[in-house]
Protein backbone atom coordinates (compact mmCIF):
# COMPACT_ATOMS: atom_id res chain seq x y z
CA UNK A 1 0.00 0.00 0.00
CA UNK A 2 2.17 2.84 1.21
CA UNK A 3 5.17 3.75 3.24
CA UNK A 4 3.98 6.31 5.74
CA UNK A 5 5.90 9.06 7.49
CA UNK A 6 6.87 8.24 11.04
CA UNK A 7 5.66 10.86 13.50
CA UNK A 8 8.43 12.41 15.52
CA UNK A 9 8.23 13.40 19.14
CA UNK A 10 6.97 15.96 20.33
CA UNK A 11 3.98 15.16 18.14
CA UNK A 12 1.20 14.84 20.77
CA UNK A 13 -0.25 11.80 18.99
CA UNK A 14 2.70 9.79 20.28
CA UNK A 15 1.65 10.38 23.88
CA UNK A 16 -1.99 9.32 23.53
CA UNK A 17 -3.57 6.12 24.78
CA UNK A 18 -4.84 4.32 21.67
CA UNK A 19 -8.33 2.93 21.22
CA UNK A 20 -9.14 -0.75 21.25
CA UNK A 21 -10.00 -1.99 17.77
CA UNK A 22 -13.67 -3.01 17.64
CA UNK A 23 -14.38 -6.50 16.37
CA UNK A 24 -14.96 -6.75 12.64
CA UNK A 25 -13.18 -3.51 11.73
CA UNK A 26 -11.29 -3.73 8.43
CA UNK A 27 -7.65 -3.18 9.26
CA UNK A 28 -6.20 -4.41 5.96
CA UNK A 29 -4.91 -1.09 4.63
CA UNK A 30 -3.57 0.03 8.03
CA UNK A 31 -1.71 -3.25 8.59
CA UNK A 32 -0.21 -3.14 5.10
CA UNK A 33 0.95 0.44 5.67
CA UNK A 34 2.55 -0.55 8.96
CA UNK A 35 4.38 -3.47 7.33
CA UNK A 36 5.48 -1.39 4.35
CA UNK A 37 6.73 1.34 6.66
CA UNK A 38 8.61 -1.12 8.87
CA UNK A 39 10.29 -2.97 6.00
CA UNK A 40 11.09 0.19 4.08
CA UNK A 41 13.01 1.53 7.08
CA UNK A 42 15.32 -1.46 6.66
CA UNK A 43 16.77 -1.58 10.13
CA UNK A 44 13.43 -1.32 11.92
CA UNK A 45 11.92 -4.38 13.60
CA UNK A 46 8.59 -2.92 14.63
CA UNK A 47 6.11 -0.11 14.14
CA UNK A 48 3.05 0.83 16.13
CA UNK A 49 -0.05 2.42 14.57
CA UNK A 50 0.26 5.68 16.56
CA UNK A 51 3.70 6.18 15.01
CA UNK A 52 1.98 6.75 11.66
CA UNK A 53 -0.78 8.80 13.25
CA UNK A 54 -3.46 6.14 13.71
CA UNK A 55 -4.67 5.95 17.33
CA UNK A 56 -5.57 2.26 17.29
CA UNK A 57 -4.10 -0.68 19.20
CA UNK A 58 -2.22 -2.30 16.33
CA UNK A 59 1.49 -3.09 16.05
CA UNK A 60 3.70 -5.05 13.71
CA UNK A 61 6.93 -6.74 14.80
CA UNK A 62 9.43 -8.77 12.81
CA UNK A 63 12.85 -9.45 14.28
CA UNK A 64 13.63 -12.36 11.96
CA UNK A 65 15.88 -10.24 9.73
CA UNK A 66 18.00 -8.84 12.54
CA UNK A 67 21.17 -10.37 13.91
CA UNK A 68 19.82 -10.27 17.45
CA UNK A 69 16.48 -11.87 16.74
CA UNK A 70 17.32 -14.28 13.96
CA UNK A 71 17.48 -17.38 16.12
CA UNK A 72 14.44 -16.89 18.26
CA UNK A 73 11.35 -15.38 16.66
CA UNK A 74 7.82 -15.89 15.43
CA UNK A 75 8.44 -14.28 12.05
CA UNK A 76 6.23 -11.42 11.02
CA UNK A 77 3.75 -10.64 13.79
CA UNK A 78 0.69 -8.50 13.29
CA UNK A 79 -0.85 -7.80 16.68
CA UNK A 80 -4.28 -6.30 17.11
CA UNK A 81 -5.31 -5.34 20.66
CA UNK A 82 -2.21 -6.97 22.13
CA UNK A 83 -2.03 -7.53 25.83
CA UNK A 84 0.88 -8.79 27.87
CA UNK A 85 -0.38 -11.49 30.22
CA UNK A 86 2.89 -12.48 31.87
CA UNK A 87 6.38 -11.07 32.19
CA UNK A 88 9.46 -12.96 33.33
CA UNK A 89 13.10 -12.12 33.88
CA UNK A 90 14.78 -8.92 32.89
CA UNK A 91 17.24 -7.78 30.30
CA UNK A 92 18.74 -4.47 29.33
CA UNK A 93 19.20 -3.30 25.79
CA UNK A 94 20.30 -0.08 24.22
CA UNK A 95 17.11 1.07 22.58
CA UNK A 96 16.39 3.73 20.04
CA UNK A 97 13.17 4.65 18.31
CA UNK A 98 12.29 5.98 14.87
CA UNK A 99 10.07 8.56 16.60
CA UNK A 100 12.95 9.83 18.75
CA UNK A 101 15.91 10.04 16.36
CA UNK A 102 19.51 10.56 17.44
CA UNK A 103 19.13 9.23 20.94
CA UNK A 104 19.52 5.80 22.45
CA UNK A 105 19.33 4.71 26.04
CA UNK A 106 19.52 1.60 28.17
CA UNK A 107 16.12 0.16 28.90
CA UNK A 108 15.44 -2.78 31.17
CA UNK A 109 12.49 -4.91 30.17
CA UNK A 110 11.12 -8.40 30.76
CA UNK A 111 13.18 -11.11 29.10
CA UNK A 112 10.15 -13.20 28.29
CA UNK A 113 6.53 -12.23 27.74
CA UNK A 114 3.29 -14.06 27.17
CA UNK A 115 1.20 -11.98 24.78
CA UNK A 116 -2.41 -12.30 23.74
CA UNK A 117 -3.62 -10.64 20.55
CA UNK A 118 -5.65 -11.04 17.39
CA UNK A 119 -3.69 -11.68 14.23
CA UNK A 120 -4.21 -10.26 10.76
CA UNK A 121 -7.01 -12.73 10.06
CA UNK A 122 -8.78 -11.89 13.32
CA UNK A 123 -7.80 -15.14 15.02
CA UNK A 124 -7.10 -14.95 18.73
CA UNK A 125 -3.54 -16.04 19.58
CA UNK A 126 -1.29 -16.34 22.58
CA UNK A 127 2.46 -16.57 22.11
CA UNK A 128 5.47 -16.70 24.38
CA UNK A 129 8.28 -14.50 23.11
CA UNK A 130 11.79 -14.13 24.48
CA UNK A 131 14.94 -12.08 24.06
CA UNK A 132 15.03 -9.39 21.44
CA UNK A 133 11.57 -10.28 20.14
CA UNK A 134 10.14 -9.82 23.64
CA UNK A 135 11.86 -6.44 23.92
CA UNK A 136 10.53 -5.34 20.54
CA UNK A 137 6.98 -6.39 21.47
CA UNK A 138 7.12 -4.49 24.77
CA UNK A 139 8.53 -1.41 23.04
CA UNK A 140 5.76 -1.40 20.43
CA UNK A 141 2.96 -2.09 22.92
CA UNK A 142 4.27 0.81 25.02
CA UNK A 143 3.53 3.08 22.03
CA UNK A 144 -0.15 2.12 22.32
CA UNK A 145 -0.26 3.60 25.82
CA UNK A 146 1.67 6.74 24.95
CA UNK A 147 4.95 5.57 26.41
CA UNK A 148 8.22 6.17 24.62
CA UNK A 149 11.45 4.39 25.51
CA UNK A 150 12.50 7.69 27.08
CA UNK A 151 9.93 6.94 29.80
CA UNK A 152 11.80 3.73 30.57
CA UNK A 153 15.46 4.68 30.19
CA UNK A 154 17.63 3.73 33.09
CA UNK A 155 21.00 5.27 33.65
CA UNK A 156 24.00 3.11 33.17
CA UNK A 157 25.74 4.78 36.03
CA UNK A 158 22.86 4.57 38.45
CA UNK A 159 22.24 0.95 37.59
CA UNK A 160 25.78 -0.05 38.09
CA UNK A 161 26.45 1.73 41.33
CA UNK A 162 23.04 1.76 42.96
CA UNK A 163 23.86 -1.26 45.12
CA UNK A 164 26.61 0.62 46.85
CA UNK A 165 24.17 3.00 48.48
CA UNK A 166 22.06 0.32 50.10
CA UNK B 1 25.59 32.84 18.35
CA UNK B 2 28.41 32.17 20.77
CA UNK B 3 28.79 28.76 22.32
CA UNK B 4 30.64 28.13 25.53
CA UNK B 5 31.79 25.16 27.54
CA UNK B 6 30.97 25.83 31.17
CA UNK B 7 32.43 23.77 33.99
CA UNK B 8 31.36 24.18 37.60
CA UNK B 9 32.58 22.11 40.46
CA UNK B 10 32.31 22.35 44.21
CA UNK B 11 31.42 20.55 47.42
CA UNK B 12 28.07 18.90 46.87
CA UNK B 13 25.02 20.45 48.49
CA UNK B 14 21.41 20.97 47.44
CA UNK B 15 20.70 23.96 45.22
CA UNK B 16 23.78 24.09 42.99
CA UNK B 17 21.90 23.30 39.76
CA UNK B 18 19.25 25.82 40.64
CA UNK B 19 21.82 28.57 41.31
CA UNK B 20 23.69 27.91 38.09
CA UNK B 21 20.66 27.59 35.86
CA UNK B 22 19.10 30.74 37.28
CA UNK B 23 22.13 32.72 36.16
CA UNK B 24 21.99 31.07 32.73
CA UNK B 25 18.29 31.77 32.42
CA UNK B 26 18.68 35.43 33.36
CA UNK B 27 21.45 35.87 30.78
CA UNK B 28 19.29 34.28 28.07
CA UNK B 29 21.54 31.26 27.73
CA UNK B 30 20.43 27.91 26.39
CA UNK B 31 21.81 24.65 27.71
CA UNK B 32 22.54 22.64 24.60
CA UNK B 33 24.15 19.64 26.25
CA UNK B 34 25.05 18.76 29.79
CA UNK B 35 26.33 16.13 32.12
CA UNK B 36 26.25 16.63 35.86
CA UNK B 37 27.16 14.21 38.59
CA UNK B 38 28.55 13.74 42.05
CA UNK B 39 32.18 12.70 41.86
CA UNK B 40 33.53 11.89 45.28
CA UNK B 41 32.09 14.64 47.44
CA UNK B 42 32.09 17.16 44.61
CA UNK B 43 29.23 18.09 42.37
CA UNK B 44 30.53 18.55 38.84
CA UNK B 45 28.63 20.26 36.06
CA UNK B 46 29.73 20.21 32.45
CA UNK B 47 27.55 22.24 30.13
CA UNK B 48 27.61 23.39 26.55
CA UNK B 49 25.67 26.62 26.45
CA UNK B 50 24.71 29.12 23.78
CA UNK B 51 24.05 32.79 24.24
CA UNK B 52 22.30 34.82 21.57
CA UNK B 53 23.34 38.15 23.11
CA UNK B 54 26.92 37.77 21.89
CA UNK B 55 28.38 38.80 25.19
CA UNK B 56 32.07 38.10 25.48
CA UNK B 57 33.09 35.13 27.57
CA UNK B 58 34.65 37.47 30.07
CA UNK B 59 31.45 39.47 30.47
CA UNK B 60 29.43 36.32 30.89
CA UNK B 61 31.83 34.89 33.43
CA UNK B 62 31.33 38.01 35.51
CA UNK B 63 27.75 36.91 36.29
CA UNK B 64 29.04 33.73 37.86
CA UNK B 65 31.21 35.58 40.36
CA UNK B 66 28.71 35.03 43.21
CA UNK B 67 29.17 31.29 42.76
CA UNK B 68 32.89 31.60 43.38
CA UNK B 69 32.03 33.21 46.70
CA UNK B 70 30.01 30.10 47.50
CA UNK B 71 33.09 27.95 46.95
CA UNK B 72 32.06 26.75 43.52
CA UNK B 73 34.78 26.90 40.89
CA UNK B 74 33.61 28.21 37.55
CA UNK B 75 35.44 27.83 34.27
CA UNK B 76 34.14 29.16 30.97
CA UNK B 77 35.62 28.49 27.58
CA UNK B 78 34.46 30.11 24.36
CA UNK B 79 34.06 27.49 21.66
CA UNK B 80 35.20 28.04 18.10
CA UNK B 81 32.36 28.12 15.58
CA UNK B 82 31.12 24.57 15.12
CA UNK B 83 32.77 23.41 18.32
CA UNK B 84 29.38 22.64 19.83
CA UNK B 85 28.42 20.18 17.09
CA UNK B 86 28.81 16.53 17.93
CA UNK B 87 30.96 14.60 15.48
CA UNK B 88 29.14 11.82 13.76
CA UNK B 89 31.09 8.73 14.73
CA UNK B 90 30.64 5.55 12.80
CA UNK B 91 31.79 2.17 13.92
CA UNK B 92 30.94 -0.60 16.29
CA UNK B 93 30.08 0.51 19.80
CA UNK B 94 31.30 -1.59 22.65
CA UNK B 95 31.52 -1.56 26.40
CA UNK B 96 34.69 -2.35 28.27
CA UNK B 97 34.41 -3.25 31.96
CA UNK B 98 37.58 -3.27 34.00
CA UNK B 99 37.73 -4.20 37.65
CA UNK B 100 40.30 -5.40 40.10
CA UNK B 101 42.19 -4.43 43.22
CA UNK B 102 42.98 -0.75 43.21
CA UNK B 103 46.34 0.35 41.93
CA UNK B 104 47.68 3.37 40.07
CA UNK B 105 47.67 3.33 36.28
CA UNK B 106 44.63 1.23 35.43
CA UNK B 107 42.85 3.96 33.47
CA UNK B 108 46.02 5.10 31.74
CA UNK B 109 47.09 1.63 30.71
CA UNK B 110 43.69 0.74 29.24
CA UNK B 111 43.24 4.14 27.60
CA UNK B 112 46.69 3.96 26.04
CA UNK B 113 45.84 0.65 24.47
CA UNK B 114 42.64 2.12 23.03
CA UNK B 115 44.28 5.32 21.86
CA UNK B 116 47.02 3.47 20.01
CA UNK B 117 44.33 1.63 18.08
CA UNK B 118 42.38 4.79 17.21
CA UNK B 119 39.51 3.61 19.37
CA UNK B 120 37.37 6.53 20.45
CA UNK B 121 36.28 6.58 24.10
CA UNK B 122 32.76 8.03 24.14
CA UNK B 123 31.98 7.61 27.82
CA UNK B 124 34.01 6.73 30.87
CA UNK B 125 33.09 6.22 34.50
CA UNK B 126 35.21 4.97 37.33
CA UNK B 127 34.39 4.20 40.92
CA UNK B 128 36.15 2.84 43.94
CA UNK B 129 34.03 0.17 45.56
CA UNK B 130 34.58 -2.65 48.00
CA UNK B 131 35.80 -2.14 51.55
CA UNK B 132 38.41 0.23 52.88
CA UNK B 133 40.74 -2.68 53.51
CA UNK B 134 40.21 -4.20 50.10
CA UNK B 135 39.32 -1.47 47.67
CA UNK B 136 38.15 -2.55 44.24
CA UNK B 137 38.50 -0.28 41.27
CA UNK B 138 35.76 -0.36 38.67
CA UNK B 139 35.95 1.32 35.29
CA UNK B 140 33.25 1.17 32.66
CA UNK B 141 33.87 2.74 29.34
CA UNK B 142 32.07 2.93 26.06
CA UNK B 143 34.16 3.08 22.96
CA UNK B 144 33.66 3.27 19.23
CA UNK B 145 35.84 0.93 17.23
CA UNK B 146 37.34 2.19 13.98
CA UNK B 147 36.18 0.60 10.74
CA UNK B 148 37.64 -2.84 10.21
CA UNK B 149 38.19 -3.60 13.89
CA UNK B 150 36.04 -6.19 15.60
CA UNK B 151 35.08 -6.64 19.22
CA UNK B 152 37.16 -9.83 19.14
CA UNK B 153 40.28 -7.85 18.17
CA UNK B 154 39.76 -5.54 21.12
CA UNK B 155 39.09 -8.47 23.39
CA UNK B 156 42.49 -9.91 22.50
CA UNK B 157 44.26 -6.64 23.12
CA UNK B 158 42.50 -6.25 26.47
CA UNK B 159 43.35 -9.79 27.55
CA UNK B 160 47.04 -8.87 27.42
CA UNK B 161 46.42 -5.72 29.47
CA UNK B 162 44.32 -7.65 31.98
CA UNK B 163 47.17 -10.08 32.54
CA UNK B 164 49.68 -7.32 32.96
CA UNK B 165 47.54 -5.27 35.39
CA UNK B 166 46.11 -8.31 37.18
CA UNK B 167 42.57 -7.06 36.70
CA UNK B 168 39.50 -8.48 35.00
CA UNK B 169 38.50 -6.95 31.72
CA UNK B 170 35.50 -7.84 29.62
CA UNK B 171 34.50 -6.43 26.29
CA UNK B 172 31.05 -6.71 24.85
CA UNK B 173 29.31 -5.26 21.86
CA UNK B 174 26.50 -2.81 22.47
CA UNK B 175 23.99 -3.09 19.68
CA UNK B 176 21.76 -0.07 19.79
CA UNK B 177 18.46 -1.27 18.35
CA UNK B 178 15.94 0.94 16.63
CA UNK B 179 12.40 -0.20 17.22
Amino acid sequence: MAVRDILLYPDPRLKMVCDTVPEGQDLGPLIQDLLDTMYEAGHSVGVAAPQIGVPLRVVVVDVSGSKLGRKNNHGCLVMVNPEILEREGSMTMREGCMSVPDYTGNVTRAEEVLVQFHDRGGTGRVIRAGGFEAVAIQHEIDHLDGYLFLDRVSSLKTDLFRRKQR
Amino acid sequence: MNHYALTIIGRDHPGIVSRVTEILYRRGCNIADSSCSILGGQFAMLLIISQPEEESGEDLLHYFAPLEEENLSVFLRTLRPGGEIRLHLQGELCMVSVYGSDKPGIVYRVARELGEREINITDLNTKLIGSEQRPVYVMMLEAMLPAGMSVKDLEQAMAAVAGELQVDISVRAINPVEL
